[in-house]
């Protein structure tokens, strides 16, 4: 206890915001859109604070423009929105991904597509934060389950932006997001924050997009001296558009590589009982704690259910599920859309073992539901 | 895990919502852990609405959205329906004599208690949220009473002090009459 402070209640958004200024977020631009709005409301009561600068912009295209501007000029930043204003974000993302700005962009989903229900939860945006913006990208996404959660998965979405200099995308739904509980927060002398590396080198020949042994290069902080050019177009390693197919081969693969070579720093999940799982629940979010009860009300029936929650959703887990479906017979994915999750799954262990249980009413998956689908495989 | 789930349901600008915060507050003082969460349609004032809690002894809970209610309030007849099937049986619900006409059938405590007409006779029918909430933790032995008192002077702004805690003394008092009658 001695190194948390008491425990208070606290709502998953305001969690996600406290989580991003404790990381060193200085820097948030963002249009308010429920259920995502008491992140930016939140925001704009801490950052003064730290002497942070919060900005309201003219809509989601804007905010995800500013706040890339902001990273290029140092600091380390962060937006929020909800599906609609996340589909507006993905051009800005992609450009992100190419330019390597970091940056942590947080989606509190609610039920699509379109405008769809403001109010009402869904897990409907697995595979667009996946493939949302185009083109061969990288992309990293955390998906919290609880308020707890939520704060270390913020701390460490901004870590892992700033370590691999690309965006990542914090994938909340709104149960959680909207969601309070009792939480100690951690003190700020106890959090593990890590500042990307800046260019320290000769500034003659100085080469922003250097191919270096970790795949991440050194970015030049403006007012240091560095010449760099930023371009959304293929460029070399001088930060210049190149069409030479093995530039454009290296540049992209390098992108995509440097996620590749890190998994062990990104891929995160809980394993519950999967050792001698006959039955394996695969589920991420508030669906993810719904299967926890479920599988442990399962335990009591005797079945052998077990359970696999990614907390890393993409790059998906994927050593980690291989090793929790050995012994299965069945892989059930519960999720609250009409199946997204369910197609990599289906990826790693085959098709044959997979049942689904989809929901996309606006309503949560409880327990109950979940158990009821486990007992009519087992 | 022992714990115990709770709903404040009625219609919209009842204070609903105010009474998951107060008392996961003063549960929060007591070492518990609580979960919230709430649920109300587009119209602001007069739809349905309601507060969750899901409470536990130590830890998060699993699952924190309500699948069993041991303790239900309802407010307004606009929030009747909605709970069908999710109270626990011999749950105690606690429901406004004025505002509600039709009762939830089922094996359940149902008890009836002049809330909102209590607090219209305080003179701010807005304070009925108060006095429900201070009769539930009358009847059931939820928080301390001081618990509650204490958050309640803390989490009220002056301009409302007196007339919350005049409500909180009245639902107290309509919990001992409801005590000492069963």
């Amino acid at each position: 206890m001695s190194n948390r402070t008491l425990p208070v209640n606290i709502q998953g958004n305001h969690a996600c915001a406290l989580g991003a200024v404790a990381a060193g977020c200085r820097f948030y631009a963002g249009y308010p859109i429920t259920p995502s709005s008491e992140v930016a409301e939140r925001m704009s009561a801490e950052l003064p604070k730290v002497g942070g600068i919060f900005i309201q912009m003219e809509d989601e295209i804007g905010s995800m423009g500013a706040i890339i501007g902001a990273s290029m000029g140092g600091s380390k930043v962060m937006t929020a929105t909800s599906g609609p204003g996340f589909s507006l974000k993905q051009e800005n993302i992609g450009y992100a991904a190419m330019t390597e700005t970091p940056c942590v962009v947080v989606n509190v989903m609610r039920g699509g597509p379109s405008t769809g229900m403001p109010t009402r939860p869904a897990q409907g945006d697995v595979m667009q934060a996946r493939w949302g913006t185009h083109g061969d990208h990288p992309a990293i996404v955390l998906v919290p389950s609880s308020v707890k959660e939520v704060f270390d998965e913020t701390v460490r979405a901004f870590n892992l932006a700033e370590t691999l200099r690309t965006p990542v995308i914090l994938l909340i739904d709104e149960v959680v997001g909207h969601l309070v509980e009792t939480i100690a927060l951690p003190k700020a002398s106890e959090l593990d924050l890590v500042d990307r590396k800046w260019a320290d080198g000769p500034k003659k020949g100085f080469q922003p997009f250097a191919v270096t042994d970790d795949m991440v290069p050194p970015m030049p902080r403006p007012g240091d001296g560095y010449r760099a050019h930023f371009t959304g177009l293929t460029h070399d390693e001088s930060g210049f558009p190149t069409q030479k197919p093995e530039k454009v081969a290296q540049a992209v693969g390098r992108i995509l590589d440097k996620l590749e070579r890190h998994r062990d720093l990104i891929e995160s999940y809980e394993a519950l009982q999967t050792d001698d799982a006959e039955l394996l629940v695969v589920a991420y979010g508030i669906t993810g704690r719904s299967a926890r009860k479920a599988v442990a009300m399962a335990r009591d029936k005797g079945l052998k259910a077990g359970l696999l929650r990614p907390i890393t959703l993409w790059p998906f887990p994927e050593a980690a599920l291989k090793e929790a479906t050995k012994n299965a017979r069945h892989v059930l994915v519960p999720e609250m859309n009409a199946g997204q999750l369910c197609y990599e799954v289906e990826r790693i262990c085959g098709t044959e073992r997979i049942a689904r249980l989809n929901r996309f009413d606006g309503e949560a998956i409880s327990p109950a539901h979940i158990l009821e689908k486990i007992e009519e495989l087992a | 895990m022992s714990g115990f789930e709770i709903r404040f349901s009625g219609a919209g600008g009842q204070g609903l919502q105010l009474c998951a915060k107060l008392l996961s507050a003063a549960l929060a003082r007591e070492g518990k852990t609580v979960a919230i969460s709430q649920g109300y349609e587009p119209t602001s004032r007069g739809g349905l609405s309601r507060a969750d809690m899901v409470v536990s002894d130590e830890g998060a809970a699993e699952y924190p959205l309500v699948t069993a209610l041991d303790y239900l309030v309802v407010l307004d007849r606009a929030a009747v329906g909605v709970s069908e099937g999710l109270v626990r049986e011999g749950g105690l619900i606690l429901i406004d004599a004025r505002r509600v006409d039709k009762m939830p059938r089922g094996k359940y405590e149902i008890r009836q208690m002049p809330f909102s007409e209590t607090a219209m006779r305080l003179g701010n029918e807005r304070v009925a949220n108060v006095i429900a909430l201070s009769a539930l933790v009358g009847i059931g032995n939820i928080c301390a009473r001081e618990t509650l008192e204490q958050t309640i002077r803390t989490g009220t702004p002056p301009k409302f002090l007196d007339l919350n805690i005049e409500a909180m003394q009245q639902g107290y008092a309509l919990a001992d009459e409801q005590v000492a009658a069963a």
